[in-house]
């Protein structure tokens, strides 16, 4: 898909290779792990892109290549029209404060010995490197406020918090530089229900509320259409689907989509009883030399035949805003 | 008789904080060929109910106060270390959430599984490896024979899981105990688990006891729910009666706070508040703090006891609050702002 460069972000493309290099005995190549093979995106302005897929299916990598943590094999990569891949190495760390994570684990990203207030004082420090005195405490106590948390709590440590506050304090200290683009990979996975909750309302609150831009990975589909615009879905390095976060979860059209939603448990056990599932053989191959073609054959429960197993389908839009990788034995299975 | 019988188990941790009630009489039993879920919110006691059974408390600081949990009509609880050496692995087995820790790394798969068998029955090895790459086939381990010759660090997680499974089932026990076993893995592959699990308890008639977080997963596998609250059961039923007719506050209350049950544009209802400390008393009923329906009974001292309403169908009624609203009504007049948790800045 062609965005314009205008677009808040664009993908063009994107590939990222890592080189297993060689062996050293035999001298012979271990292969190239192709984690991101060719994905094209546009993000609007204001949106929530949900990213889902099985591990191993390269979200993590991607968006480690949006933030420029690493740098693409090929492809280009706008932001706001500047294009980032073509930036330096040298100048790339004054890009990086245009994005920040929140990460799946509290516990682990945030300095344990570091209290609240500091952490956000390093943070605001990246944008406004004078911030300090009054005014610092002022831009924190409005941070610690937006996210729910008690100000006056400031000067305390991660460990003096419980597990859903922690989380609050990882999302002030990832929206105290300003950043252009949010990107949250898995950040309620670690979380109890009743907890999950609590984070799924303030990121979405805050989105309205500010306009927040961003990229909600996870591999829990009903947690993403909850909270996402668009969806897509990854397969292997491949985005496979891509469109509105309602008719990717209810009205799917490739074959893997389906297997991702029907294997999501329904709290309802009526539902659970007469639903039909689509399970899928084994596990996702190796990104490793991954499968020719429609990538998705070797699990599919439909069989391919010669040609698209040598053929990559084309990523098409078949609805209004609904695009599909369009593998004839993969799609039209329905 | 039912297969196995828990009556008033109660497991404390002495700690240096003081004596905290994980388990504080629960009482449940499970026919052969049935699905117990356990479901609660981290720190409910759920798989510390679980290691009770199994005798896998850490003693100290943890100890067994009270409680008889018959099995086959043999106490668990008091039985000697080398009974229960025969019945852990044999008849009971489980499995962890974490596949990596509970294989050693060190054997290769076949090792492990041989003397899963031997440990138990007199069985030459050449027949045990034979009925270890059965076992493999039969969780749909792909080219079992080649396969179980590798180290568990060759696997991947739903595979390593699949491991897991076929060793706990390798005896045929009665009763198979999984606590949060596709809490790790994807959702294809935990599909995929719980679907190898149900045939497996289809064709052996194995008891299964599921741990687990998840109300979807219980949903779809469990014939009974039991759930915990604060080291206690607050209600138990059937998976029908638990979802469909749910009488205890803190049950409801979950229920409305999961995605997928929620339309999109709505906001998610959370609980206020956090669980409380149970290594202080608790007075009357653990959830009224958080709890949303109005006050209108007697408080009391003592935690409320199980009651039932019906068809095996128990929950814990306090008496104290009047629950007998729909929990929409009652949530529409509350305020839903997820800000300024009462409760949980004082807890930190």
């Amino acid at each position: 898909m062609s965005g314009s460069r205008e677009d808040f972000l664009v993908l063009d493309d994107v590939k990222t290779h890592f080189d297993m290099g060689r062996d050293f005995f035999t001298r012979k190549s271990k292969g190239v792990v192709k984690a991101v093979d060719g994905v094209s995106l546009t993000i609007k302005e204001g949106e929530t892109l949900g990213l889902v897929g099985e591990s191993g299916c390269g979200k993590s990598t991607l968006s480690r290549t949006i933030m420029q943590l690493i740098r693409p094999t090929s492809g280009k990569i706008w932001l706001e029209g500047k294009e980032l891949s073509a930036i330096s190495d040298r100048d790339i760390r004054a890009v990086r404060k245009n994005f920040q994570m929140i990460f799946q684990d509290p516990y682990a990203s945030l300095n344990p010995r570091m209290t609240v207030m500091d952490t956000l004082s390093e943070a605001i420090r990246t944008r406004h490197p004078d911030a300090k005195g009054d005014d610092l405490i002022k831009r924190i106590t409005e941070l610690l406020r937006k996210v729910g948390l008690n100000p006056a709590q400031m000067k305390r440590y991660p460990h003096e918090f419980s597990g859903g506050q922690r989380q609050r304090v990882a999302i002030a200290r990832a929206l105290a530089p300003e950043p252009k683009l949010i990107i949250a990979d898995e950040p309620v996975s670690a979380l109890d229900v009743s907890i999950q909750s609590q984070i799924l309302n303030l990121l979405k609150r805050l989105k309205s509320e500010m306009g927040l831009t961003m990229i909600f990975i996870s591999h829990d589909l009903s947690v993403v259409r909850y909270i996402a615009d668009r969806i897509a879905v990854m397969y292997l390095g491949r985005i496979t689907e891509l469109g509105d976060a309602e008719t990717i979860v209810d009205d799917p059209l490739h074959i893997y989509t389906k297997a991702l939603t029907s294997a999501i448990p329904v709290p309802d056990p009526n539902a659970e009883q007469s639903r039909e599932r689509v399970i899928l053989q084994g596990d996702q191959p190796s990104p490793i030399d991954p499968p020719q073609g429609c990538n998705f054959w070797p699990r599919s429960p439909v069989e391919h035949d010669e040609h698209m197993k040598q053929t990559v389908p084309e990523f098409a839009e078949v609805k209004a805003g609904h695009w599909v990788s369009n593998c004839p034995h993969c799609v039209e299975a329905n | 008789m039912a297969l196995l019988e828990v009556e008033d188990l109660a497991t404390h941790f002495h700690t240096r904080e003081g004596v905290v009630r994980a388990v504080d009489g629960v009482s449940f039993s499970i026919d052969k060929g049935e699905t117990l879920g356990i479901v609660g919110e981290s720190g409910s006691g759920k798989s510390v109910t679980c290691y009770s059974l199994m005798r896998l408390i850490p003693e100290p600081p943890g100890r067994i106060e009270r409680g008889v949990a018959r099995f086959d009509g043999q106490d668990l609880l008091q039985m000697g270390k080398s009974d229960l050496r025969h019945i852990r692995g044999d008849r009971i087995s489980m499995i962890f959430q974490d596949p990596m820790t509970s294989l050693n790394p060190y054997l290769r798969i076949s090792t492990q599984l041989i003397e899963a068998q031997q440990t138990h029955r007199d069985i030459d090895t050449k027949s045990a490896l034979f009925k270890a790459i059965e076992a493999l086939e039969e969780v749909g381990i792909p080219d079992a024979a080649n396969r179980v010759k590798s180290y568990p660090h060759e696997f991947s997680g739903g595979m390593r899981q699949r491991v897991m499974i076929a060793m706990a089932l390798i005896n045929e026990p009665d009763l198979l105990i999984a606590d949060e076993p596709t809490t790790a893995l994807d959702v294809t592959v935990q599909a995929q688990i719980l679907d190898i699990i149900k045939q497996r308890q289809e064709r052996l008639g194995t008891a299964v006891i599921l741990v687990t977080h998840d109300l979807g997963v219980v949903a779809g596998n469990c014939d009974k729910v039991n759930v915990m609250y604060a080291g206690q059961i607050v209600e138990t039923g059937t998976a029908s009666q638990v979802f469909y007719e749910a009488k205890h506050a803190y049950t409801r209350s979950l229920q409305k706070t999961i995605p997928s049950l929620q339309e999109k544009g709505q906001e998610l209802y959370t609980i206020p508040g956090l669980p409380p400390d149970l290594s202080k008393p608790i007075n009357g009923c653990a959830f009224h703090p958080r709890c949303p329906f109005p006050k209108t009974g007697h408080k009391g001292t003592e935690r409320p006891s199980l009651k039932d309403v019906g068809d095996g169908h128990c929950f814990a009624d306090c008496g104290f609050c009047d629950s007998s609203g729909s929990i929409e009504d009652v949530l529409a007049k509350g305020d839903l702002a997820d800000t300024a948790l009462p409760g949980e800045g004082a807890e930190a």
